[in-house]
């Protein structure tokens, strides 16, 4: 599905460079459920931030669904990401002034999807993630894990290939966590990619391919089966 | 306690720099705007209240009854101020006075052509100007005398104490001793002049002058002032005076004529009679720019308090933090007003020193002469007032606001900003009605200027010139005029008793034809010369011109007179005027003589053989004026060597009647634009403050597939519909107040729908402007580090 292929990132500190990603070679198929850990600083979250397109390179290469993302323009990236990857934060980030409903419609309006089938979709995805009575309220009056849940729901509304979590169960307590990473197995099995960062072994055990990043390197990388 | 509040105050100010500059810009040029139109106001307020018991001193007008319609008329006869003296003994003193003209004043080789005025004995008791030399019971006792101000005596003789008891030829005719020196006449007085000859002078030289201005009312040419005795009220003269011309039984004008005093402090602001009252003249015009001043210094207050109330986020942890350690609800008030106290300080003194800077430029430009009373106690009391009042007007709803914060919800992250944005939208909208009312005003006068300037004026005063009449250019008149026109400097030369661009005479045809009853009509009266409306350019509109120099028994009516006399075949008919009759030759197109807003005056002239007041001679087309002018002055120098040689365009002449509208004008479009920026800074530091508050917004849906456009669409929008909905309301506000100024001139433009849109437009394009810089650099900015911040 992607390749990274010698990615290096870095940002100049006075006139020392400083490696925030350093010869990163990386291959996630199709399917894949990549769990990437590694301690504070290490360069997971900038990894993912280049894997989702939210954020350049220094040197390398990026091939994504046999596009090369490094020689494509902003708009034409924006286009490609907005329909393959969905998001998922720590903080869940969702806008405050929104309702549940309208959070997770908002991609679809950037998408130009119909009215009608924006509704068609957005019914769908609440009632399958169980959160019908909920979807006029908002985030301010949920619980941390139901706005994770709302915002998985956005980002999985478009219906993407790829899905990217950032330390998705970081704000949440075990139990909520827990049901998280059971719907990630859910959805991946249904076939949707996922890459996330985590702290957490026992998060990280729900994937199949886990790397291990330290300053920028990548010092391990398995796939389990 | 308060050091720290200063310190604390000082330090955000310092610390929100961007802010702290928006605001305190923001403030001081609606504080130097407050500040010069409120030093305008005081100065047209102060007007004619200078001298000594001003509030017993009146002017005499009168209410001229013409067919219903009551005119006031300034002009007054001697006889009637003979009347005033000796038939009411309420009236302490009467001074009758000349309208002020250029005399020359020679002092040895010093020859000055100077305005001043000859007026009663009694002018100096009436009009208490300080004597610096002299006195007012002395100086007129000898008609050949003269009283000069300070700075003419002066500029002729060095000093003040070297000309007293000197003499000055006057007019190149007779010889006048200083007898009195009094102070510089203000700039804010109404009658100003720079010497006074007594009326007895002129009396002593021209008896005839005397005889004609006692022999009837009707000889209408002089102003009159009165004071009355101390205790003596308006009210109990006032009918004393009302019929007192009436005596004069058989006299039309004078039996339609009601008497009036007119008190001194009004003379400047309520210029304007209506129906016989004066309730209206400049003071609308003081009254519409205070208005002005405040608006903007409100628009300036209002950006205060939504910039303030903005950042209060910013500043809640803080509350919330001094509010846990125990400070209470008005330390936190004092807190906050000390700061904006600061602000407001630090905006005025920037204010101060524009205002300073600016004066000079702002006095060309309203032609007034204002100063900063900077020794005045009551100004800086005045300032520390309005200071205060600033501070609690921009400072105190953010205070109170950031006050009442409850502590543990602040702590907690709670942001407090959502409630006030309501208010915030609230004040933004009337900005932005005040400043495209503004805007809509501003091109409604500048339409309006256009619309009479374009009128066709019904004459031609391209390269026509005019100078005063004096006694060498009236015996040599005809000799220069022969020159003039045999040097081929100019093409026509004639004389009259008004300029070309005013008519100063009114009188009464005592009959015509179809007359009713008791009926009068009060017209226009131009005596003049052979040849006037060949050099003035007015065109027949049927009959002839007047034959020769001697047609002295034609009359030509202009149209407009001709409209009111009801003559539907006017040429040959008889009227009679002073008692003799004519025969209408001719009538003449109208032509706007008195004012371009207003239909033609009806008027009629009269064709005399002397020379009249105001010589007037067209230059020859293809000659350079440059030159031209070279050559009059040797041939009128020659005529007239007494007299310097002074000339003015007519178009120029007529170009002033503009000079109120055209103030009007430049000065709306001044605040408006002023207005418009103030505004303009405050939408700038809110969409600065809504796209920092937006960011995590921004940055999600920028992730969530957002394009540049899409944001800076999602930032505007509110902003552009703020603005858009102030249009709505400026629209129909400012239609009804200029659909009222526009009432005041007959010839006016209809208010169309475009000026409103095209306002809109304007405003639309500049909140884009504005908006846009924010909401660009937002929508731009990688939404990976507004989301890293959390």
């Amino acid at each position: 599905m992607l390749e990274l292929k010698k990615i290096y990132k870095w940002v100049n500190n006075g006139n020392q460079r400083v490696f925030l990603l350093k010869d990163i070679n990386l291959t996630i198929q199709e399917g894949a459920f990549v769990s990437i850990m590694g301690p504070s600083g290490s360069g997971k979250s900038t990894l993912l931030n280049v894997i989702g397109m939210l954020d350049g390179f220094n040197e390398g290469e990026y091939r994504f669904l046999g596009e090369s993302v490094h020689q494509l323009k902003e708009k034409q990236r924006t286009n490609l990401y907005k329909q393959h990857i969905g998001f998922v934060f720590q903080a869940y980030h969702l806008i405050d002034e929104l309702t549940v409903y309208e959070n997770i419609e908002t991609p679809l309006l950037y998408q130009n999807v119909k009215g009608s089938e924006r509704k068609a979709m957005v019914a769908d995805i609440l009632d399958r993630f169980n959160i019908v009575a909920k979807k006029d309220l908002f985030p301010a009056q949920l619980s941390g894990g139901q706005q994770q849940l709302v915002g998985i729901a956005r980002a999985l509304i478009a219906r993407p290939k790829l899905l990217l979590a950032d330390e998705p169960t970081g704000n949440l307590n075990s139990r909520q966590g827990e049901e998280i990473m059971e719907l990630f197995t859910q959805l991946n099995k249904e076939g949707t990619t996922i890459v996330q960062v985590t702290h957490s072994e026992k998060n990280a055990a729900y994937g199949n391919h886990i790397i291990s990043l330290l300053d920028g390197m990548i010092e391990n990388s398995g796939i389990q089966n | 306690m308060f050091r720290n509040y200063v310190k604390i105050a000082w330090r955000n100010i310092l610390n929100s720099i961007g802010y702290s500059i928006l605001n305190v810009t923001g403030l001081s040029i609606g504080m130097c705007v407050a500040l010069l139109i409120g030093l305008w106001v005081h100065h047209q307020y102060s007007f004619d209240r200078f001298l000594p018991e001003y509030q017993s001193v009146y002017r005499v007008q009168r209410n001229f009854n013409s067919n219903g319609d009551t005119l006031t008329f300034p002009t007054t006869s001697l006889k009637l101020a003979d009347a005033l003296r000796t038939q009411i003994p309420e009236i302490q003193y009467v001074a009758e006075s000349d309208w002020t003209r250029n005399h020359v004043l020679l002092v040895g080789t010093k020859k000055l052509s100077v305005n001043g005025a000859t007026a009663g004995t009694d002018i100096f008791k009436i009009l208490q100007h300080p004597f610096i030399k002299g006195n007012a019971d002395a100086a007129f006792k000898n008609a050949y005398s003269i009283v000069l101000t300070q700075s003419l005596a002066k500029s002729l003789f060095g000093n003040e104490d070297a000309a007293i008891n000197k003499t000055i030829r006057f007019d190149n005719a007779h010889n006048l001793t200083v007898t009195g020196i009094i102070k510089d006449v203000p700039s804010n007085a109404t009658f100003s002049f720079d010497y006074i000859v007594p009326s007895s002078f002129v009396y002593a030289t021209n008896p005839q002058i005397k005889t004609d201005g006692l022999s009837s009312f009707s000889n209408n040419n002089l102003q009159i002032f009165v004071k009355l005795k101390p205790g003596v009220s308006y009210e109990q003269v006032a009918p004393k005076i009302r019929n007192i011309e009436h005596t004069e039984k058989g006299n039309i004008n004078a039996m339609n004529s009601y008497v009036i005093l007119q008190r001194m402090d009004r003379w400047h602001l309520y210029s304007n009679y209506i129906n016989g009252k004066d309730t209206a003249g400049f003071l609308s015009y003081v009254k519409m720019f205070s208005i002005i001043g405040l608006l903007v210094l409100i628009i300036a207050c209002i950006n205060f308090v939504n910039l303030t109330t903005a950042r209060s986020d910013k500043r809640a942890k803080e509350v919330g933090v001094r509010k846990a350690v125990g400070s209470q609800k008005k330390h936190l008030i004092i807190q906050f007003l000390t700061e904006s106290f600061l602000l407001t300080t630090a905006a005025f003194v920037f204010a101060f020193l524009f205002t300073l800077l600016l004066l000079p430029l702002f006095n060309t430009f309203t032609q007034s002469h204002i100063s900063v009373p900077a020794g005045s106690f009551y100004f800086w009391l005045a300032v520390t007032g309005c200071l205060f009042l600033i501070t609690l007007l921009a400072g105190g709803r953010p205070a109170f606001h950031l006050s009442s914060f409850n502590p543990v919800k602040v702590l907690k992250g709670f942001s407090p900003t959502g409630q006030s944005s309501f208010s915030r939208k609230l004040l933004v909208i009337i900005q932005f009605s005040c400043s495209v009312a503004l805007i809509i005003s501003t091109l409604i006068i500048y339409k309006q200027i256009q619309y009479a300037k374009n009128r066709p004026s019904g004459y031609s005063l391209n390269r026509l010139m005019t100078t005063n009449m004096n006694d060498d250019l009236q015996k040599n008149f005809t000799a220069l005029k022969n020159e003039l026109i045999s040097k081929g400097i100019a093409s026509s030369v004639t004389t009259a008793t008004s300029p070309a661009t005013d008519v100063w005479w009114h009188s009464d045809v005592d009959y015509w034809p179809g007359k009713n009853a008791g009926e009068t009509i009060e017209m226009g009266t131009i005596q003049v010369s052979e040849d006037y409306f060949k050099t003035v350019g007015m065109k027949m509109f049927e009959g002839r011109d007047f034959s020769n120099a001697y047609d002295s028994t034609s009359v030509i009516f202009n149209e407009t007179a001709i409209q009111r006399l009801r003559l539907k075949n006017p040429i040959g008919q008889k009227i009679t005027w002073h008692e003799k009759n004519y025969t209408i030759a001719g009538v003449v197109k109208d032509a706007l003589m008195v004012s371009p807003f207003k239909t033609a005056d009806p008027t009629m002239f009269f064709c005399v053989a002397a020379p009249q007041g105001n010589l007037l001679y067209r230059l020859s087309a293809n000659t350079e004026t440059q030159h031209s002018i070279v050559q009059l002055t040797s041939i009128f120098n020659k005529y007239a060597p007494a007299y310097p040689y002074e000339y003015a365009f007519s178009d120029q002449q007529y170009a002033t009647k503009f000079n109120l509208e055209q103030l009007t004008g430049k000065l709306a479009a001044l605040f408006a634009s002023l207005s418009v920026f103030i505004s303009c800074l405050g939408l700038f530091g809110l969409a600065a403050y809504v796209a920092e508050q937006r960011r995590k917004e921004i940055g999600i849906r920028k992730v969530l597939g957002a394009s540049v456009r899409q944001v800076w669409i999602l930032l505007s929008k509110d902003f552009l519909l703020l603005v858009l909905i102030s249009c709505l309301i400026a629209a129909p506000v400012s239609f009804y107040f200029l659909h009222k100024w526009l009432l005041n001139y007959d010839y006016r433009i209809s208010i169309g729908f475009s000026v409103f849109v095209l306002s809109a437009l304007l405003a639309l394009l500049v909140t884009i402007v504005t908006v846009s810089f924010q909401s660009i650099k937002a929508a731009i900015a990688n939404p990976v580090k507004s989301l890293r911040t959390e």
